[in-house]
């Protein structure tokens, strides 16, 4: 295992702000802390490097115990054997390019040839070797950046931490910078926790995401999962857009405000965790057929639920169009191809495996 | 890296807490730190304490006594302490006036030569303030210049000039005080963005409506904080209401503290007591200067500051060139012009067509052992003086705003505390506590020095913190995750980023120190005489000649360091 944490606690004074988190990352994966910002995630990044003492759990890298402070054990940043790009990049001004990358390799006494090969491989993978000599105010956000990743892998860490490296990019830049972070990571397979409170972020890049709120961990799961079967509805709502109705168990069958009944999945998981209960729906999983050529009643499809609605707004966004369809008493949020008049009546067809049932606790 | 990194991680079970030695000494350099800091603020302040409750003289045997307090209520004190208030309000509202109005023209109007008048008031910001006196008492004392031109050449006898009054003392106060007002204002009109300016053209407004509606009110707390800033140098200025008042008997608290020590029947509790209300004045004013900063952080500075329209003079092109040259010219090039002729007369005179002209005062400093001795003092003590100085705020910045060991706080307090103690307090707190102190310090160059860094320690802290609070604390944490220890941090990224404003600390503390009189004056003796007190020696033994000689080449060697340290250390002018 190469970075494994066990009950880490955080304490500033008398505020915990990470609560007994655990969590395990091997060799070449890439692991996904997710969450709203205050959730925790940062901190316990910066636990794994060292920058924050923790003040309770263990945290291993490399099968070796880097932090326990029962046991006085608190290995520094510099002996940790990590690379790691901050969210500010953390470029030194007062250096070049090439200094900057070298940093990690001169500190520990590498002879200088030695040096300037390593520097410029790690250069060469994020092609950045023509700009060796620049001075990081001759650079951009985006080579900065770069510059910033070179360091981090330059001297062959066992473990790479990503603070939010690409909140200070624009749209383009970070999805092609996303696949290249995700490229580098597998050629170098090692271990790697990258923080972001964009779902879209953890969900494309992770091999599995963590998911965590007000200290603790939500929900821990491959993207896929997360996004189909999230635990609750914290999750549900913070990882893609949905709509969620509030529903209520009528003997064997689950029914909304209205009566409508729902077949729904995940019943069983939701009812372990108590408290009131929701029927979560994502847009895109919704088909709205015209009332005209609907099939008239209620379907007896226990796999398929067919409910009746109204068009209410739309909002034209190229791809799609968002309606909220005033259905089962509520407003559901449905991704469409069709164009509807507001007013017009439909029908929506959605599969009971998409008809998540989460809890809301109270 | 496996193989260059020696991966010293603890197994499971070992005891006690990992400390590297890097650690261990940032621990050491702490603790020194503190305590260094500590005793020498401390010391003189509770020295003045423990005086202004004692009887008999520093050394002394005496007792116990509260008399020195109830006599700050004679009326001797009172008029003093009415006098100096009212100097130092008046004062301030004209040097706020003046230093804001060139300001405004240099940087905010069409006026053709701002780059000349910037430099002449940078130079002026370091022409010593004992020097300025002096040189206008030759102009303006009843046998000056002024009255000989007056009698002499223009034959007016109804109405002659003298210096030596309140008016004279804000006159010259306000000429030394304006370069001060003009750097304070300066920063806060570059910076402030155009757009303020640009929306109140667009609804209507004139370009001087602009002025006062838009402008000036946005400047308000920026004017209101210099405003207090100015107020705390003129109560707490020693030469000029010195040099001035006390021949004219116009007494400000600084003043009369000083004649209560220098001159017999002499009062050191009475004078230890007046040392503190004058620092509970200072501290009051700097507490609310505090204030007006912390609540006035108007968004006025963008960052990305868009150049403002340039106001046309116009008519008003004329009273813009008064208003800036007459400055330069009454508060810099006058008092020098005046200096060096004097320094090259035999006997003073104001006509120069009678003057006996002679170099002797110049070669008499040449061959004199104590004026070289006094230049070589000055020399150590501002040299390397600075590097102490420099050093301590250095550390003080770094470990208040970095490392924060146990403590900090209070460092942070204590650092600042000099501010608000006038220098003559200053000096007449050590005077008190080495007295009474194991170690042989009276009478020394080290007693100068700490006295000057004590005094200095809060501007050099201010500079150096000013940079480090926006040094992003992830380009250290980039460091140790690469490798570096705490120590290395610091040697490798830290220092490199803020030297810079190391070296303009340096400069600040270099220069203040050369010309600091105020906190020496109570404190030299004659091996340990600075330039500064030399010039104020020969003055008080009228003699003219030899005291402006040697202020032309201290102020001689002030420009000539300025240029050379600003050459040397480009870095230092941004600060």
């Amino acid at each position: 295992m190469s970075i494994s944490v066990q009950n880490l606690v955080k304490k500033y004074g008398s505020l915990t702000v990470v609560h007994g988190v655990s969590f395990d990352v091997e060799k070449g994966e890439f692991l996904s802390l997710l969450g709203p910002s205050g959730c925790g995630k940062t901190t316990s990044l910066r636990c794994i490097a060292g920058l924050e003492e923790s003040n309770g759990g263990v945290i291993k890298i490399d099968d070796k115990i880097v932090s326990a402070p029962t046991q006085g054990i608190m290995t520094p940043p510099h002996e940790r054997q990590i690379g790691m790009v901050f969210q500010s990049y953390a470029i030194w001004p007062h250096m070049t390019v090439g200094q900057n990358v070298g940093f990690p390799l001169t500190i520990r006494k590498m002879p200088k040839a030695q040096v300037q090969k390593e520097v410029d491989e790690a250069l060469e993978i994020v092609n950045m070797r023509a700009l060796k000599d620049r001075h990081p105010s001759q650079l951009s956000g985006g080579q900065q950046q770069r510059v910033a990743l070179a360091r981090a892998i330059v001297g062959k860490p066992k473990v790479l931490l990503f603070d939010e490296p690409l909140s200070n990019l624009d749209a383009k830049l970070r999805e092609s910078t996303r696949s290249e972070i995700r490229r580098l990571q597998r050629e170098l397979d090692v271990a790697a926790v990258y923080v972001t409170h964009d779902q879209e972020e953890a969900l494309s890049m992770s091999d599995r995401v963590i998911v965590m709120n007000l200290g603790h961990i939500m929900q821990e799961g491959s993207p896929r999962d997360l996004y189909r079967k999230p635990a609750n509805r914290f999750v549900g709502d913070f990882v893609g857009r949905a709509s969620f109705i509030d529903v209520k168990r009528d003997g064997e069958v689950w029914t909304t405000e209205d009566g409508t009944r729902l077949n729904v999945a995940g019943a069983k998981l939701a009812q372990a965790s108590g408290g009131r209960h929701q029927a979560m729906l994502r847009p895109e999983a919704i088909e709205l057929i015209e009332a005209s050529v609907a099939p008239a009643g209620t379907s007896t499809d226990p796999e398929v639920n067919l409910i009746p609605g109204t068009i209410g707004e739309g909002h034209y966004l190229g791809a799609y169009t968002e309606y909220m369809v005033k259905a089962a008493g509520s407003h559901i949020k449905v991704h469409s191809l069709a164009d509807l008049a507001p007013g017009a009546p439909v029908m929506m067809r959605f599969a009971r495996l998409d008809t998540r049932l989460v809890a809301v606790p109270e | 890296m496996t193989d260059t990194i020696t991966a010293g991680t603890d197994q499971l079970g070992t005891p006690g807490q990992r400390r590297t030695a890097p650690d261990r000494v940032l621990q050491a350099v702490y603790y020194a730190t503190f305590i260094i800091i500590l005793l020498l603020v401390t010391i003189p302040i509770a020295a003045l304490v423990f005086g202004s409750f004692r009887t008999a003289p520093p050394g002394a045997v005496g007792e116990w006594t509260i008399q020195n307090y109830l006599n700050l209520f004679s009326g001797g004190v009172l008029s003093s302490m009415v006098t100096t208030l009212w100097i130092g309000l008046l004062s301030s509202v004209l040097c706020i006036i003046i230093g804001t109005t060139i300001a405004l023209i240099v940087h905010r109007t069409d006026f053709k030569y701002g780059k000349l008048i910037t430099a002449f008031v940078g130079l002026a910001f370091y022409f010593p303030s004992f020097i300025l006196a002096m040189a206008w008492i030759i102009i303006g004392a009843p046998g000056g210049v002024i009255n000989a031109v007056l009698r002499d050449v223009l034959g007016i006898t109804g109405i002659a000039s003298d210096i030596y009054t309140a008016a004279g003392i804000v006159f010259v106060m306000v000429l030394h005080q304006v370069p001060f007002v003009y750097l304070t204002m300066r920063g806060p009109i570059i910076g402030m963005d155009g757009i303020y300016e640009e929306a109140a053209r667009t609804s209507g407004a004139k370009p001087f409506a602009v002025l006062y509606r838009v402008t000036l009110p946005l400047l308000g707390y920026s004017l209101l904080s210099s405003f207090i800033l100015t107020f705390i140098i003129t109560i707490e200025q020693f030469a000029i209401p010195a040099l001035i008042g006390i021949p004219g008997h116009v007494h400000m608290l600084a003043t009369q503290l000083y004649l209560l020590v220098r001159f017999t029947p002499a009062d050191y509790g009475l004078a230890a007591s007046i040392g503190l209300m004058l620092s509970v004045i200072t501290g009051i004013a700097i507490w609310a200067q505090r204030r007006v900063t912390k609540t006035g952080r108007l968004t006025t500075i963008t960052g990305k500051a868009g150049r403002a329209a340039l106001i046309p003079l116009g008519k008003w092109k004329w009273p813009a060139y008064v208003v800036c040259f007459g400055f330069v010219i009454l508060g810099l090039l006058l008092p020098m012009v005046i200096l060096v002729y004097t320094s090259l007369l035999k006997w003073f005179t104001a006509n120069p067509m009678n003057g006996m002209y002679t170099t002797r005062n110049y070669v008499f400093i040449w061959e004199s052992a104590s004026t070289l001795s006094a230049f070589w003092n000055t020399l150590i003590v501002s040299g390397v003086g600075a590097i102490f100085g420099v050093l301590l705020g250095l550390f003080a910045s770094y470990f208040t705003l970095r490392l924060k060991p146990t403590g900090y706080r209070f460092l942070d307090f204590i650092v600042t505390l000099p501010f608000g103690v006038p220098g003559i307090v200053m000096g007449l707190g050590l005077l008190w506590a080495y007295a009474y102190l194991p170690i042989p310090l009276y009478g020394t160059l080290a007693v100068i020095i700490i006295a000057f860094v004590t005094r200095f320690l809060p501007y050099a802290s201010e500079t150096i913190g000013g940079q480090m609070v926006q040094i992003d604390k992830s380009l250290e944490e980039a460091a140790w995750v690469g490798g570096a220890t705490r120590l290395q941090g610091v040697g490798r990224i830290l220092l490199p980023i803020i030297s810079p404003s190391v070296q303009g600390a340096y400069f600040l503390l270099f220069m203040a120190f050369f010309r600091e009189i105020s906190s020496a004056i109570l404190l030299y003796t004659g091996a340990t005489s600075v330039v500064s007190i030399s010039i104020w020696a020969f003055f008080e033994q009228a003699n003219w000649g030899l005291a402006s000689s040697l202020s032309v080449i201290a102020t001689l060697i002030i420009f000539i360091a300025m240029s050379l340290i600003l050459w040397l250390m480009p870095a230092a002018r941004k600060s």
